[in-house]
C-alpha cells in the first residue's frame, strides 16, 4: 500500500494510505489517513477487514502501535470500518469516534475491547495532544448518520464520500485537472448521494471553513484552487438520481 | 473440501450449526416418545390385568424419554456456548492469518509479537474448542445409550402387547413406535458423531 505524507506542521502530520496494489480487483480502493501528534495517533476510516494486514504495515513504518489510540468511523458502510474486529484485538486499549446512530450496527464488526465514543448528531471537537479537530455533520451525504473530519490548523477536510470518485488503483494521488477529473466523480455523486437539501446545508457550512486540502475516502485528494472548483460543481450537481 | 482444509475454523463453525440442527429432530422424537409412553399408560390401565407387564413397560420409556429430553436441552444450552467458542477461534484465526500477512509486506519486531500473541490465541482458542467438543460428544454416547435400552424397550413391549386382548394392536403401535423414533434418534445421533469426527480430522 501507498503512503503518502500530506501534512508536516508544527504539533502534528496528516498521512495518507491508498492505492494497494495488494488488493482484489473487485474491492472498491479506498483512502486511509492516519493523523500524528506527539504522543497519539488516529486513523480515520481504517478500512474494510481485507486491507488490514497492508494497513498494519503502513502504520507500522509511521508510528509504535500502542501510540494508535483513536479510530474514527465517518459512517458504517463495510469500506470503511470492516477491519474493527482486528484492530479491536491489535489495539484494545483504543476508542473508536463514530456517529451514535450506527453503534448497534458497527458493532457488528466485532468490538469487544475498543470503546465506542458516539459523536451526537451536531458533531463535536476532539482534542488529540495539542491539537483540536471537529466532526462535522455530513448527514444523508451519503449515509443518513455521517461525519467528515476537519483539522483547522492543517486546513485539510477528510470529507468522506463527498469528492469520490471510482479510479483505477494506480491512479495519482491528488487532483490535476479539475474538469477532466468531474466525469470520474459524476455517477459516483448522482448515484450515491440521496440528498439534494442535504448537499446544498453541507456545501454552505463548508464554505465558511478555511480548507487548503479536500481529502475524499475514494479517489483523488484536492488542493487549494480545486477544492473550490469542487464545491462550485457540487452545488451545480443535481444528486440523488438512478439513471444518469 | 479444499478450502474448510485450508480454514477449519470455517469447518468448526459448519459443524456446530449441523449439530444443533439435528438437535430439533432429536428433542422432537423424544417429546413424542414421552407424549407415547403417557397415552400408552392409559390404554394399559384400560386394558387392566391383561397389559400390566406393558404398564410397567410405560415407565421406563417414559424415564428414558425424559432423560433424554434433559441431555438434548442441556446440549442445547451449550451449543451457543460452542457457537461463542466457534467465532472466537474463527476471529482468532483470522487476526494471525492477517498478521502473517502484514509480516510478509513489513517484518516489523512489534508486528512478531502481536503474532506471537494471536498464534497462541488461537492454540487457546483451539483447545477450549476441543474440550467443548469433546464434553459434546460423552453426551451424544450418553444419548446413544438411551436408545439401545429403547430398542430393547420396544422389543419386551411388543412381546407383552401380544398378550393384552383387544388392546393387542394399539400397544404393538406403541411398541413399533418405540423403535422406529428410537431409530430415528440414533440416526440423528450418528450424523453428529461423523460430523465430530470429521471435525476432528480436519483439525489434525
Amino acid at each position: 500500500m501507498k503512503s503518502t505524507d500530506l501534512y508536516q506542521g508544527k504539533h502534528h502530520k496528516w498521512i495518507v494510505f491508498g492505492r494497494d496494489q495488494g488488493k482484489s480487483e473487485k474491492i472498491i480502493d479506498t483512502n486511509q489517513y492516519m493523523i500524528v501528534t506527539n504522543q497519539q495517533t488516529m486513523l480515520l476510516d481504517p478500512g474494510g477487514i481485507e486491507l488490514f494486514s497492508a494497513m498494519l504495515a503502513g502504520i507500522l513504518s509511521h508510528t509504535e502501535l500502542d501510540k494508535v489510540t483513536t479510530l474514527f468511523a465517518s459512517h458504517q458502510d463495510p469500506d470503511i470500518i470492516s477491519s474493527l474486529g482486528l484492530w479491536d484485538k491489535t489495539i484494545p486499549k483504543a476508542k473508536l469516534y463514530a456517529p451514535w446512530l450506527w453503534e448497534g450496527f458497527i458493532r457488528h464488526f466485532g468490538m469487544d475491547n475498543i470503546e465506542y465514543k458516539s459523536i451526537p448528531d451536531e458533531g463535536q471537537e476532539l482534542r488529540l495532544d495539542s491539537v483540536t479537530f471537529r466532526f462535522i455533520p455530513a448527514h444523508f451525504l451519503h449515509s443518513s448518520g455521517n461525519f467528515h473530519v476537519y483539522d483547522p490548523e492543517a486546513k485539510i477536510l477528510m470529507s468522506g464520500d463527498i469528492g469520490a470518485a471510482l479510479e483505477e488503483p494506480d491512479a495519482p494521488m491528488f487532483v490535476e485537472d479539475f474538469a477532466r477529473h468531474a466525469d470520474k466523480m459524476r455517477y459516483f455523486h448522482q448515484r450515491w448521494m440521496p440528498s439534494n437539501s442535504a448537499k446544498k446545508n453541507w456545501i454552505a457550512r463548508v464554505r465558511e471553513l478555511e480548507i487548503d486540502m479536500m481529502a475524499p475516502q475514494h479517489g483523488r485528494i484536492f488542493k487549494g484552487e480545486a477544492v473550490q472548483e469542487f464545491l462550485e460543481w457540487f452545488d451545480n450537481l443535481e444528486v440523488g438520481i438512478v439513471n444518469s | 473440501m479444499d478450502s474448510i482444509r485450508k480454514h477449519p475454523e470455517i469447518k468448526c463453525f459448519v459443524t456446530v450449526a449441523t449439530i444443533v440442527a439435528q438437535l430439533e429432530v432429536i428433542l422432537t422424537e423424544a417429546k413424542s416418545l414421552s407424549l407415547t409412553s403417557k397415552n400408552a399408560r392409559v390404554v394399559a390401565i384400560r386394558a387392566g390385568e391383561a397389559a400390566l407387564g406393558f404398564k410397567s413397560i410405560t415407565n421406563f420409556i417414559n424415564e428414558f424419554s425424559g432423560r433424554t429430553i434433559q441431555t438434548t436441552e442441556h446440549i442445547n444450552l451449550h451449543a451457543s456456548q460452542l457457537f461463542k467458542l466457534a467465532l472466537h477461534h474463527l476471529r482468532a484465526s483470522q487476526l494471525e492469518q492477517h498478521l502473517a500477512k502484514s509480516l510478509t509486506i513489513l517484518d516489523h519486531p512489534e508486528s512478531k509479537k502481536l503474532y506471537s500473541v494471536a498464534a497462541s490465541h488461537v492454540k487457546d482458542a483451539m483447545v477450549a474448542l476441543k474440550h467443548e467438543l469433546q464434553n459434546l460428544q460423552w453426551q451424544f454416547e450418553e444419548i446413544e445409550q438411551q436408545m439401545r435400552a429403547a430398542e430393547y424397550i420396544a422389543v419386551t413391549s411388543r412381546v407383552e402387547a401380544s398378550q393384552a386382548g383387544e388392546f393387542c394392536a394399539s400397544l404393538e403401535s406403541v411398541s413399533d413406535y418405540i423403535s422406529s423414533a428410537a431409530m430415528r434418534i440414533k440416526g440423528a445421533i450418528e450424523t453428529n458423531l461423523n460430523t465430530l469426527d470429521e471435525l476432528e480430522r480436519v483439525f489434525k
